[in-house]
């Protein structure tokens, strides 16, 4: 609970500080919002002129689009500080880190906090509400409680997937880590329905880089679509086993490092 | 010219150094391409036809827009966002060399880097994917005359871009919402053809446009209205306009700048 606690004044801390620059803040929510933007309408211009892609109507992709959103925008919210995790190792600043009497990974994690969170929570949570609107979904408890397991676990397998990503830089030892954008671009691919991409890349999404249970899985679970539904009931182990991996592959990371020299 | 020369080598070799930040930037935009390539196949893969655009032309398209995409990407404004933010512009504002040639010359560097990976890319795509049709030589001529032309022109709305960073602290927000922006407005996200009319007709009156799409329909050569080379002669044009207009506002921004101490 202390943990917890903590955790969430660091990043109040610095939500004040960035919170600062005002103009900065306004310049990155309106960029989160026309990113999005761009990407909604090239889903528009498409289901302007097709009622499907692979049996996926409009709304369903709006709410896969939803989830990838809102889960970036809780990555940039929880785990922003992860990005500057290449410059810690880089320039030796983790020890500063090493000596508090708290876990180094959620310092890492605590460390900064990314501005574009909150146009991406706005536009994803925004597009998740006006989605199901459409949709017409039978809200029965048994619905609700899906809801309420598949939302968080997905958000998780996000945040968690981007603390792996960039755990990478303990192996890498640039001062900037690229690998992880790259990473990161890569599980832009999942926010179109899966079926459209070969059987490697799909297997590849749904294993080894599980980006399909952010957003395409728990979606379909959720609206019982598709042949694969049942395969996003899983999506809570996933997010259990990714956090386990972040964990772990901090853990191994944080053992090679060797700070600076000075 | 020496001094200029010197600077665009010093970029082509800056890049070549930094060989591996270079490959995953441009990962990024074949994982771009990877998507796109599969969400068009899979509305057009059976030989459907989308605003008059068949799969083989789609394809076409895709490759031209990514292109130019990798054209003068995040290296010079990066660099420029960073010395200004600094106050290293400073050592610039000394040099006996003028900033925006400069910064030009070095894009050119970084250019030269680009179209070679870029074309390789491409190259592969052709060999995997095939059935891109050719245009005639004298049309193919035109093309390559205008994709020349996208380099000064992308390289002045990044580098105007670049320059709002003298009134701002952030400058990933800026770049977020350029790219958001020109992708949009350039057809990189959706050809112009499949926009409303009233957004098409802004879209045509705007500089981006001469990025993605005047390229992309000379290669299908289907620029209606225009003649080929008067297509280019307005790339030509925008290219001086906004040289002027960067000039302008480089004096502008210029005299906000305070640099403390040395």
């Amino acid at each position: 609970m202390h943990t917890l606690r903590v955790y969430r004044r660091c990043l109040g801390a610095h939500l004040r500080a960035t919170l600062e620059y005002q103009a900065d803040f306004w310049i990155l929510v309106v960029a989160a919002v026309l990113t999005q933007g761009a990407g909604l309408l090239l889903i528009a211009t498409i289901f302007a002129r097709v009622p499907r892609i692979h049996g996926w109507g409009v709304w369903e992709v709006v709410l896969i689009f939803g989830m990838m959103v809102l889960a970036q925008g809780a990555s940039e919210l929880l785990a922003e500080g992860t990005w500057g995790l290449a410059g810690l190792i880089n320039r030796g600043e983790l020890d500063r880190m090493l000596l508090r009497p708290y876990p180094c990974l959620l310092q890492v994690c605590s460390s900064r906090v990314g501005m574009n969170a909150f146009g991406n929570l706005t536009v994803g949570g925004g597009l998740l509400g006006t989605a199901l609107a459409h949709l017409d979904v039978a809200w029965t408890p048994g619905r609700v409680a899906l809801a309420a397991v598949l939302l968080p676990s997905a958000l998780l397998i996000k945040v968690s997937l981007t603390v792996v990503a960039n755990s990478t830089s303990f192996w890498l030892r640039g001062a900037i880590n690229t690998f992880a954008a790259g990473l990161d671009q890569l599980g832009e691919l999942t926010k179109y329905p899966l079926s459209i991409y070969s059987v490697g890349l799909q297997a590849v999404l749904a294993t080894a880089l599980p980006f399909a249970f952010i957003g395409f899985f728990p979606v379909s679970a959720f609206l019982d679509h598709g042949r694969l539904a049942w395969v996003g009931l899983l999506t809570p182990l996933v997010a259990a086993w990714c956090v386990l991996l972040a964990v772990a592959v901090f853990r191994r990371g944080l053992r090679r490092y060797d700070s600076a020299g000075n | 010219m020496r001094p200029y020369r010197a600077m665009a080598r010093i970029a082509w070799r800056n890049a070549l150094a930094y060989r591996v930040p270079f490959l995953m930037s441009l990962s990024m935009l074949v994982f771009n391409l990877v998507a796109m390539f599969a969400l068009w196949q899979a509305l057009l893969g059976d030989g459907n036809s989308l605003a008059g655009f068949t799969w083989p032309q789609m394809k076409a398209y895709l490759l031209v827009s990514f292109f130019t995409n990798c054209l003068v990407s995040t290296f010079t404004d990066f660099a420029m966002a960073s010395r200004i933010r600094s106050g290293a512009v400073a050592v610039d504002l000394v040099k006996p060399v003028d900033y925006q040639k400069g910064r030009f010359a070095e894009a050119l560097g970084f250019a030269l880097l680009e179209t070679a990976a870029a074309a390789t890319v491409c190259a592969v795509v052709l060999v995997a994917f095939g059935g891109v049709p050719l245009p005639p030589p004298g049309r193919l001529a035109l093309f390559v005359a205008s994709l020349a032309a996208v380099v000064p022109l992308k390289f002045l709305i990044v580098y105007m871009c670049g320059l709002i960073c003298f009134w701002t602290q952030n400058y990933l927000g800026i770049s977020l919402a350029r790219v958001a922006v020109s992708g949009i407005l350039s057809g990189a996200t959706v050809p112009l053809a499949f926009f409303p009319a009233w957004l098409r007709h802004v879209a045509e009156a705007l500089p981006f446009q001469a990025v993605t799409n005047t390229p992309a329909m000379l290669f299908l050569g289907r620029s209606p209205g225009l003649p080929g080379a008067l297509a280019v002669a307005v790339q030509l044009l925008w290219v001086v306009a906004l040289w002027w207009l960067a000039r302008r506002l480089w004096h502008v921004a210029v005299r906000r700048l305070t640099v403390h101490g040395g």
